[in-house]
This record gives structure tokens, C-alpha cells and sequence, in this order.
């Protein structure tokens, strides 16, 4: 059985009225976009959607929003990692509740874990909920943390929601390593990458990304997919080098130079808080002509 | 100026039990590597020990590998060094050799400013008019790797610069190398410093740098040839293959890799200090999950 979570799946930036509080209504835009500009699934809120500068209380409301406004027409996953981990196991519980297809879950953050740690981590939070759970590998953002393809093997065996991986290492051998542990055991274990990498990573057993630039060039995004799966090399390679290219220039101070690029798409979500910055208009204009000079202002929807 | 190398072997160095270089096993495992599917060699590459040879040795170690090729595949020099001048003569000694190509990395122990480095590989460079590769290796040299805006400013400096062997398996540092330095210099080549081909030929990377051919080199020129087709779904098997090789040798390093081709028949004998062969217990258990391997009995035994 084909797992449902593959392909380039959407996670919205959360977007912000001027006194930084939770614009409801132009979230649920946001997501109605996504969905009618063909993500094939979902998921709320990731470091993108300025997961850890929101209250719990924040994060549960706007996961009601992305259920609710999705409306099942594709798979909703709501990320769950949260400082303090029974905020997450809060959050796990939480998402079952609200009628959520699933929860996506890094290691857990500052103490370093060891291995034994993570595993009874992810022990703990697959065996509290009965939905779907899907791992999240960051080793440069975690100080080297990360889930070896060992612990990924042991982790598969005993749980059996325990069914993907959003790896953000990208690195031939950490993912190697985990998608030939993983493929092993479960062969439709989802091994997506963090952002859109997916020329290195759909030949090793790839199924699908996380995305970054999804809310600017949704087109993009889709066309990369399928030229990867269909094994069309020379055209991904092309796409890939572009997509790359945006990455570079919404990764530094990640996401507000993405926010200050939906507003030059027409679909501006507002400023981005504390301690990020928010993009200035001098930042937005460098951000214009890099979209111009790549061809993005023609080739992806302006507007809602 | 541009060299494709396609498959690279980078032998081991044989040392006698005496701790001298063994030429006569050497001019046997360049034999060896040449009917086994190099394209070219690279000598001696850090798996060859090159940290551990004299500067004399070295040198030796170059003119030998490239008499002993007769010409029937190229030979790369690999010229790293602390010195900058030091590098820079050993690089014009390989082109008097009659090597093909120059590769070296970042220098040891020092950690200079970026402009230094700059300086360093742009007088290697100058040393020679045969093309010039820099080894991205951060894992080899404790961290220590280049950035597209460094190579960048070399193409602009250095008429020879060709490419970037990359060991560092960053997929963010390969896309941008390619895609901006093919932009402009379209002949820059991208090569996989390691085993780990397919992702690196997804993103363009035209050549490979192989430590594992020295124990399995029916296995390393399937990869390559597969990856060169383009053919990268169907080379995942073999990849996975090579990937199980690599993790059983990669926690012993050289001594591991000398352990395991000794399983396979062809005996360099031990690293020179102040690396340890593996005591007797790392050994068996090594020799015994080389021999467990399905994936090497096709593979040739002895020399």
C-alpha cells in the first residue's frame, strides 16, 4: 500500500495581523491556496509557520483551522515538537482529537538526547496516539542529533504507526543510511526531505519533501516532483538548480524573507516575530528582482 | 581546461614489515586497479596515506604509479600539504612526472583566513598548467571545507581550476557548486569523492573518486556505469551494496580498509604510524563480515 504522505507537501507560514497576533482569515486563505494550487497534503505548523514563537494554546486553534478548512480534501499532519516535551505529547493528543490524519515530530530540542533517549521519546509519543507518526531528522539545526538508521530500523519494528521521515540532513550517506535501514522493514516508509531536495533524494527510495517555497511557486514545485519520479533527469536537474536557488534566498532568517516574497506574490500574510526580523522593503525589493530574474513573477499564480 | 577522469581508483600504499613503501606490491595493485575498471588513478590519495609518506616518498610514489600506468589510464597527483610552497613543488614535480591532473585539499592543522586559503590554492594552481581539483573533504580535515563564493573566486583567479572533488555529500553545497560555477565556467566538473555516487550523478557530478574499489571493483564500475547511463533508479540496489561495504570499513579508516582487502586476497600490509592496524578481535570480526558480504563473492580474489 502506497503511503499516503508523499509528493511536495504544503506547510503554511502562519500569518500575522501588524500587532503580531493570529490572522485567522487569511490563514484560512492560505490554506484554501495550497490546497487548490495542489498540495498533496498538508502540515501545520513547521519552523516555517513559526512553530515555537506560538502559545500551545495558539498552536491548537490554528490546528483546528488547517483541519477544519482542509476539509479533508487531502491529509492534514500537524507538527507537534514543542520545547517542553509534554507540550508535545499534549499537542500529539491534541491533533487525534481534532480529527488530524497525522503528527510530525523532531527530535527532541536543546538537551542533546542520546540515542536511547530519542528512543524512548518517539516510544512514548507512537504509543499515546493511534494516528500515523511521522519522525523529524535535523542534525544541523540539533547540534548533530539525529535518528541513525539503526534506531530508525528498531524504531519500525515496534511501532507500527511509526511510518515516515521528513529528513533534513542533506546528505547523501545520513540519508542512505536511513532510507536503506527503513526500506528494508517497512517499503512504504515515507522518506521525505526537509525542503524540496528531491533529485539527490527520489533515487535512493525518496517519495516526497516538505516545502519551502511552496507558498511562492506552487508550479515549481509540482513540475520538480514529477520530473524526478518520471526519472526525466536533465529537465529535474534543471528545475532542482532553480529551486535551489529560491531556497537560498528564503533560508537566511527563514521565513521571513518568505514572507516578504508572498507579499510581492500578492499574498501577503503580515510581519514575522520576535526574535526573527521581518523582511524589510529594501529586502523585499531584492527579493522581487531574484523572482524576476528567475522566471517566477510569469510562471506561478499571483494572487489568492 | 578540462579533464573528465570517470572512475578514479585511489589505491592503498603497501608497506613491507619494515614500514617501507612496498613498490613491488604497488606496481601489482596498479596492475590490478588497471584491469579492473580504472578509468584513472589518483595517488596517493589520504586512503594511500599520503600524510604519511616523506616528501621524497611522495614523489617517488607519483613517478612510479605513472610508469607503472604506461599510459594505459591517467594519474592525478594528490599535492596536499601544510606549506603552501611545499604543496606548490610537489604539484610542478607531478606535471614533470607526466600526471594528468593535480587535486588538493585545504591545508593541514592551519586554519588561515579565507584569503590565505585563496592564496594557497591559487599558488598550487600556478604551479602547473595540467588541470587543478580541490578536495572538499570537512570530515578528512576536522571541519574545514570550501563554499561556492570560494570556488567562485578561484574560477576567477585560476585558468586550471576544473573542479571540485566533493566528500563532503552535501547536497545544498553540490546544486549551488554546480549551478553557479557552471554558469560561469561551463566545463567545471563536480566529481563524487566517495562511494556514494547516485545522489552526486543525480545533480550532475560526472566523475568519482573510489577507495572501495580497491576491495570490490566489479561492484564500484556497476555504480559508476549505471550512474553514467543516468540509469540512477536501477543503480539504487548496487548502492545500497556499496553503502553496506562502506559502514563495515568506515569506523576502522585505513586499517579497516587494509584488513578488508586483505580478505580479498591482496595483502598491502599494515598502516604506518601512528595509525594501529586493527588488533586481533576488530580483525576476525572485520574478516568475518567482509566474508558474510553476497555482494563480493562475484568480486576477484588475489591479484
Amino acid at each position: 500500500m502506497q503511503n499516503k504522505f508523499r509528493g511536495v507537501m504544503q506547510s503554511p507560514v502562519t500569518p500575522l495581523k501588524d500587532d503580531f497576533s493570529l490572522d485567522l482569515p487569511t490563514f484560512e486563505r492560505l490554506l484554501d491556496f495550497h490546497v487548490r494550487a495542489g498540495a498533496p497534503a498538508i502540515s501545520w505548523p513547521h519552523h516555517k509557520g513559526e512553530s515555537l514563537n506560538l502559545t500551545i494554546d495558539e498552536r491548537k486553534q490554528f490546528a483546528e483551522a488547517a483541519v477544519k478548512v482542509v476539509a479533508g480534501r487531502v491529509p492534514v499532519t500537524i507538527h507537534v515538537s514543542a520545547l517542553a516535551v509534554e507540550d508535545t505529547m499534549a499537542l500529539a493528543r491534541h491533533a487525534q482529537d481534532i480529527g488530524a490524519d497525522g503528527i510530525l515530530a523532531i527530535t527532541p530540542y536543546f538537551w542533546t538526547p542520546t540515542l536511547e533517549a530519542i528512543e524512548a521519546y518517539f516510544t512514548r509519543l507512537c504509543t499515546s496516539i493511534d494516528l500515523p507518526v511521522l519522525s523529524y531528522n535535523s542534525p544541523s539545526y540539533l547540534a548533530g542529533v539525529e535518528i541513525t538508521g539503526a534506531l530508525m530500523a528498531h524504531l519500525i519494528e515496534k511501532l507500527p504507526n511509526f511510518v515516515g521521515v521528513k529528513e533534513a540532513s542533506f546528505n547523501s550517506e545520513k540519508f542512505l543510511e536511513i532510507s536503506r535501514a527503513a526500506l528494508a522493514l517497512r517499503p512504504n516508509f515515507a522518506m521525505l526531505t526537509g525542503v524540496e531536495f528531491l533529485l539527490p533524494s527520489v533515487p535512493l527510495g525518496g517519495v516526497g519533501s516538505y516545502s519551502a517555497a511552496g507558498s511562492i511557486c506552487p508550479n515549481l514545485c509540482t513540475e520538480l516532483f514529477d520530473s524526478c519520479v518520471a526519472g526525466e533527469w536533465p529537465r529535474a536537474r534543471e528545475l532542482q538548480f532553480k529551486m535551489t536557488r529560491l531556497w537560498h534566498l528564503f533560508k537566511d532568517q527563514y521565513p521571513s524573507s518568505l514572507k516578504g516574497g508572498m507579499v510581492i506574490m500578492g499574498r501577503p500574510v503580515g510581519p514575522t516575530r520576535a526574535p526573527l526580523p521581518t523582511a524589510t522593503p529594501e529586502r523585499q525589493a531584492y527579493i522581487r528582482a531574484q523572482l524576476g530574474d528567475l522566471g517566477i513573477l510569469e510562471s506561478e499564480p499571483h494572487g489568492w | 581546461m578540462t579533464f573528465e577522469p570517470g572512475l578514479v581508483h585511489t589505491p592503498l600504499t603497501p608497506f613491507s614489515s619494515d614500514r617501507r613503501v612496498d613498490f613491488d606490491v604497488y606496481a601489482k595493485s596498479i596492475d590490478f586497479h588497471v584491469r579492473h575498471g580504472a578509468d584513472a588513478l589518483a595517488v596517493p590519495m589520504h586512503c594511500g596515506e599520503s600524510v604519511s609518506l616523506t616528501d621524497a616518498e611522495r614523489r617517488q610514489v607519483i613517478t612510479f604509479a605513472v610508469e607503472q600506468a604506461a599510459k594505459r589510464v591517467p594519474v592525478i597527483a594528490h599535492v596536499s600539504d601544510a606549506g603552501t610552497a611545499i604543496a606548490a613543488s610537489l604539484a610542478k614535480h607531478a606535471q614533470a612526472a607526466g600526471t594528468a591532473a593535480i587535486v588538493a585539499t585545504t591545508p593541514y592543522y592551519w586554519t588561515p583566513p579565507p584569503a590565505m586559503v585563496l592564496e594557497h590554492f591559487c599558488q598550487i594552481g600556478a604551479a602547473v598548467d595540467i588541470p587543478f581539483f580541490v578536495l572538499n573533504a570537512p570530515e578528512d580535515m576536522a571541519g574545514s571545507r570550501i563554499n561556492t563564493d570560494f570556488a567562485l573566486k578561484l574560477i576567477d583567479k585560476l585558468p586550471n581550476f576544473a573542479g571540485v572533488v566533493d566528500a563532503s555529500l552535501d547536497w545544498q553545497f553540490m546544486i549551488e557548486l554546480l549551478s553557479d560555477a557552471g554558469r560561469v565556467r561551463p566545463t567545471f566538473s563536480l566529481i563524487s569523492g566517495t562511494d556514494l555516487m547516485v545522489s552526486a550523478a543525480a545533480i550532475g557530478a560526472g566523475g568519482q573518486f573510489s577507495a572501495l574499489a580497491t576491495v570490490a571493483p566489479r561492484l564500484v564500475r556497476g555504480l559508476f556505469d549505471l550512474c553514467r547511463q543516468q540509469k540512477l533508479f536501477e543503480a539504487r540496489a548496487l548502492q545500497e551494496e556499496i553503502a553496506a561495504l562502506r559502514q563495515i570499513v568506515k569506523p576502522g579508516g585505513v586499517a579497516a580498509l587494509k584488513t578488508a582487502v586483505r580478505v580479498m586476497g591482496r595483502d598491502f600490509g599494515n598502516p604506518r604510524p601512528p595509525l594501529l592496524p586493527l588488533d586481533a578481535a576488530a580483525e576476525k570480526k572485520l574478516a568475518a563480515e567482509i566474508e558474510a558480504l553476497q555482494s563480493l563473492v562475484a568480486e576477484p580474489h588475489g591479484w
